[in-house]
């Protein structure tokens, strides 16, 4: 998916020297050109072979490990480069003027290595199933939140609170069972909470990788649902400045966002790279078909920088991002005990009657986030790759009740009731050895400690949490020979101390230990198909506020009490994908899952209500029972006509309490999406032209719920649609790039099971999606 | 070629020594209890007040908050056919040293506060006697009336940020308080 932003920027480039946009013709005088280079080395490799896939048409590089293969026809190829000593490595490539193109050769390696103008390694891909978003297919969706941007991924879907909140959901998981990587490291902060969404500015990242169900032995045991990769972009690798201008308005909310990203590199001496990259946004009260929702309004204010310096033998990189949110909680979900909640759900529309406003009262979230990070990397030679990481992150939480606190000065608002401090310190030493034979691998060691201060309110207590964690990777693969095996081993120890709560003192010491592991294996047919087969097994310590909850849960109008003596939870996943790709009309992906999970922790609804002096309210207690997730999720892209492709996605969970005899709840409901997508280009240019692609969205009503859990049933199910087009042109000799989106097309009513504001209003209306994207500086 | 190493060593251990600092940067203590908890409405204390004169209060208290004990109330005794003023205190009792008077606050944000009654058996729903700076009502004085000796009970219900133009304001806004006595009317 990284591939084809890449040839996106090289077409832009050609475009952008060869004159008038979009007047490709067809052309059959090309050159395709490059070097030839050892990954480790750096040095050229000479002799290797290139050539066009399926063709006869190739060259041999020469002793310095430069080709040159000439009089090629625009159009896609794969160009594949092999040499005796090393493996095969392939490009896809869209050719549309003459183009350069080096090759990264690894002795004996399974790597596919990333073009050599942006100078980045593609990580081993993880034999479970994973898929990438590319800063394209993030595009529109970034303006809505990264949950939402997301959720284009088969599989992956949102847990929200209102439309202002949204946390993404894999297979049915999410909030501690979901790992979240933020430029390489693990992103702590209140991440427990339903409503507490992911403190990452959308922009930053250029692409978004989701690697479903358990083992993600490399990341963490705690991934128990899988692992989120966001990516910034790389630091720049040819000397000179460049950036780009992103502006993206959208009608619902008149939400305004302006994100902007600066780099460079400086030549000569001190190859220093930087970028620098900043983003604001600004939206009001949102609405529905038929009404404003009063106090939806968000802003957004981010930046970061990162600073970078590569050389022949290591490399080393600075980085540090700042988020701050202010975002307005729906003011009609504010309520006080179960009669308030009972009366809200009987209600047709909310009695609060919103109109159009920028202001954010109370309720409210001011959520910030900083991360600061240094990475050091070094090629040692015979020993292989060595690197360590150090991360510094702190995290402040503070949520503003629907009204001030009794005996608070009036016009105090700077008050929260409830504010959250947890500072992060990570650590990781990892190392990739060399090839030895046919086995690649690595191992590393990762340390984490962690405090937390709940500076008001008593719902989770302070408490400090280490960790360190140990894991090995291997992964045997004998090219050409279509079978490639991966195992994993991880073992990691956590030990917390828990402190005070409120004015009690807990005071009490936990510890947890365990091992998990992977076994995996890819099978590639010599055409069309692949199969992949995954084992994993993970584990999960309880979480603090699973241990000690103790509180009544505004919003749910929930008494919420944890457990200290919960034990940990111990997930075995099995995952089988089918793959299919014909390279040319046809993309499918198949995936199966089927993941026990014992001692699954979950909120279990108690008997008897809580009597306060606000009323009554229904008892959860924190539980454990075992679980059983399975599903299939598929995603298939087919171009059945010259320029109409057919897009089908679809996200199926069955989640059973198999020591309950019922189902879980709360899980999300069967969801399919299909989309027709016309291309203005000609063959071969699909990926690149201009395109207008309608889709449908069905989500069927969640039918598998335990009997007496909830105090509405699930709402129905619904179809919305959504439009998508985007071109690119210029403006003179800037080159621009547009993109529409039109979620919920037809205006349509509807509520979402998993969206905890389903009691009190709908779903938000119509939203029109602008964005412009303009590049600038030195390619 | 050893020349350009010896100097990216030292930026890597500039880089290093850099990070280190920045790195040990601020980080709170975190044994010191939250500074000042917010106040609760823990006591909800009817005075009665008869048309001699005679006066009586009663009780409904939940002192450890959220969860823990429930709250208790007190069990009202009233004569019957006797029309009482009845006038309603909030306070912070969590703590028995400082016991904090919240009725002022309630009274002071008015426009943001109801009162809100049930009643059943032998006593009549309360009436309202105080009005809010619109006008609209308030309800910390209120009128009770009594029938025949029997047993009834009593709802005191404060609602904040209610719709006071609602055509059944009690069902608008945020619960802070609902209290419920037994009562005997001899």
């Amino acid at each position: 998916m990284k591939k084809k932003l890449l040839l996106k920027w090289q077409w832009l480039l050609v475009l952008a020297l060869g004159g008038p946009a979009l007047a490709a013709q067809n052309r059959c005088d090309l050159t395709l050109s490059g070097k030839v280079i050892d990954a480790h080395t750096q040095e050229p490799v000479a002799f290797a072979n290139i050539a066009i896939q399926d063709s006869d048409i190739g060259a041999i590089a020469d002793e310095n490990g430069q080709y040159i293969i000439k009089n090629i026809c625009e159009g896609s190829y794969v160009i594949v480069c092999s040499h005796i000593n090393c493996d095969h490595v392939e490009h896809n490539i869209t050719l549309t003027g003459d183009t350069q193109q080096n090759f990264l050769l690894e002795p004996h390696g399974i790597f596919m290595q990333e073009v050599v103008i942006r100078g980045k390694a593609e990580p081993i891909k993880p034999t479970s199933a994973a898929t990438t978003l590319n800063a394209d297919e993030l595009s529109a969706g970034r303006g809505l939140s990264l949950g939402k941007a997301i959720e284009k991924l088969p599989g992956v879907t949102t847990l929200n609170t209102g439309a202002t909140i949204a946390k993404p959901v894999i297979q049915g998981l999410h909030s501690n069972r979901v790992l979240l990587l933020v430029n390489g490291v693990r992103q702590e902060g209140q991440q427990w909470g339903n409503e507490h969404a992911p403190a990452i500015d959308p922009y930053l990242a250029d692409e978004a990788t989701v690697i479903k169900g358990a083992g993600s032995v490399r990341y963490g045991a705690d991934a128990i649902g899988g692992v989120i990769l966001i990516e910034p972009r790389p630091l720049r690798d040819t000397p000179g400045i460049g950036g780009e201008l992103n502006l993206q308005g959208l009608s619902n909310g008149r939400t305004g966002i302006a994100s902007g990203m600066l780099e460079g590199k400086l030549n000569g001496k001190l190859p220093i790279s930087g970028r620098l990259q900043g983003t604001v946004k600004r939206g009001g009260n949102l609405q529905t078909p038929g009404y404003f929702l009063d106090n939806t309004g968000v802003e957004e204010l981010n930046f970061s920088w990162a600073l970078g310096m590569k050389q022949e033998k290591w490399n080393t990189e600075l980085f540090f991002s700042r988020f701050y949110t202010r975002l307005g909680i729906f003011s009609g979900s504010h309520i006080g005990n179960l009669t308030d909640l009972m009366n809200a759900i009987d209600r047709e529309r909310p009695l609060e009657n919103g109109a159009f406003t920028y202001e954010i009262g109370r309720p409210q979230q001011r959520v910030y986030h900083e991360l600061f990070k240094w990475k050091g990397a070094l090629e040692t030679g015979e020993a292989g790759a060595l690197q360590l990481q150090l991360a510094r992150q702190f995290n402040r939480r503070q949520e503003y009740d629907a009204h001030r606190a009794y005996g608070s000065l009036p016009d105090n608002f700077d008050e929260p009731q409830i504010e959250f401090e947890i500072t992060t310190h990570t650590a990781e030493l990892s190392w990739e050895h060399n090839p030895i034979r046919l086995l690649r691998g690595s191992a590393g060691a990762q340390l984490m400690r962690q405090a937390n201060t709940t500076d008001r309110g008593g719902l989770i207590p302070n408490y400090e949490n280490y960790t360190a964690g140990l894991f090995w990777i291997e992964r045997w693969k004998n090219y050409p020979f279509p079978l490639e095996v991966e195992g994993g081993l991880r073992y990691d120890y956590q030990w917390m101390d828990v402190g005070i709560q409120g004015q009690d003192t807990i005071n009490r010491q936990l510890d947890f230990s365990n091992f998990s592991g992977t076994m995996g294996a890819v099978y590639r047919f010599p055409e069309l198909v692949e199969l992949r087969l995954n084992f994993g097994t993970a584990w999960r310590a309880p979480n603090v506020n699973e241990l000690f909850s103790d509180g009544v849960h505004h919003g749910a109008a929930s008494f919420e009490k944890g457990d200290p003596n919960l034990r940990a939870e111990l997930a075995y996943n099995s995952s089988f994908s089918l793959i299919l790709d014909d390279k040319n009309k046809l993309n499918a992906t198949l995936n199966l899952f089927y993941n026990l999970i014992d001692g699954f922790i979950f909120l279990e609804p108690q008997a008897e209500p809580v009597l306060t002096i606000r009323g009554a309210f229904p008892a959860y207690h924190y539980a454990q029972s075992d679980a059983r997730l399975m599903g299939l999720d598929w995603q298939l892209e087919y171009t059945f006509l010259p320029r109409l492709q057919l897009e089908s996605k679809a996200s199926l969970l069955r989640a059973w309490n198999r020591s309950r005899g019922e189902y879980l709840s709360f899980m999300p409901p069967d969801q399919f999406e299909h989309a027709l997508k016309y291309s203005f280009g000609p063959a071969g240019e699909e990926q690149t032209a201009p395109y207008l692609s309608l889709a449908m969205i069905n989500v069927l009503k969640q039918t598998r719920v335990p009997s007496e859990s909830d105090f509405a049933p699930p709402p129905s199910g619904h179809t919305r649609f959504k439009l998508e087009g985007g071109t690119h042109f210029h403006l003179g000799k800037q080159h621009l790039e547009v993109s529409l989106a039109v979620f919920n097309l037809f205006n349509t009513s509807y509520r979402q099971y998993l969206d905890r504001f389903r009691y009190f209003a709908d779903e938000t209306g119509r939203n029109v999606s602008v964005h412009l994207r303009a590049p600038f500086g030195d390619g | 070629m050893t020349i350009n190493y010896s100097i990216s060593m030292r930026s890597l251990i500039f880089l290093l020594t850099a990070s280190s600092l920045l790195w040990a940067g601020c980080q709170k203590d975190d044994n010191t209890p939250p500074s000042d908890e917010p106040e609760l409405i823990t006591t909800v204390v009817l005075n009665f007040t008869a048309p001699d004169g005679g006066a009586s209060s009663f009780k409904f208290t939940d002192p450890d908050g959220d969860g823990g004990n429930p709250p208790t109330s007190q069990d009202i005794t009233l004569a019957a056919n006797t029309v009482y003023q009845m006038n309603i205190e909030f306070r912070d009792e969590s703590d028995a040293s400082n016991i904090v008077d919240i009725t002022a606050e309630v009274k002071r944000e008015a426009e943001k506060h109801l009162l809100c009654f049930g009643a059943t058996g032998v006593l009549d729903i309360p009436i309202t006697l105080d009005t809010d700076s619109n006008g609209a009502p308030l309800g910390l004085e209120t009128e009770l009336t009594t029938g025949q000796a029997g047993n009834a009970t009593l709802a005191i219900i404060l609602k904040h940020n209610p719709d006071k133009a609602a055509a059944n304001p009690c069902i608008t806004g945020e619960t802070d308080v609902q209290a419920e006595f037994d009562v005997v009317v001899e």
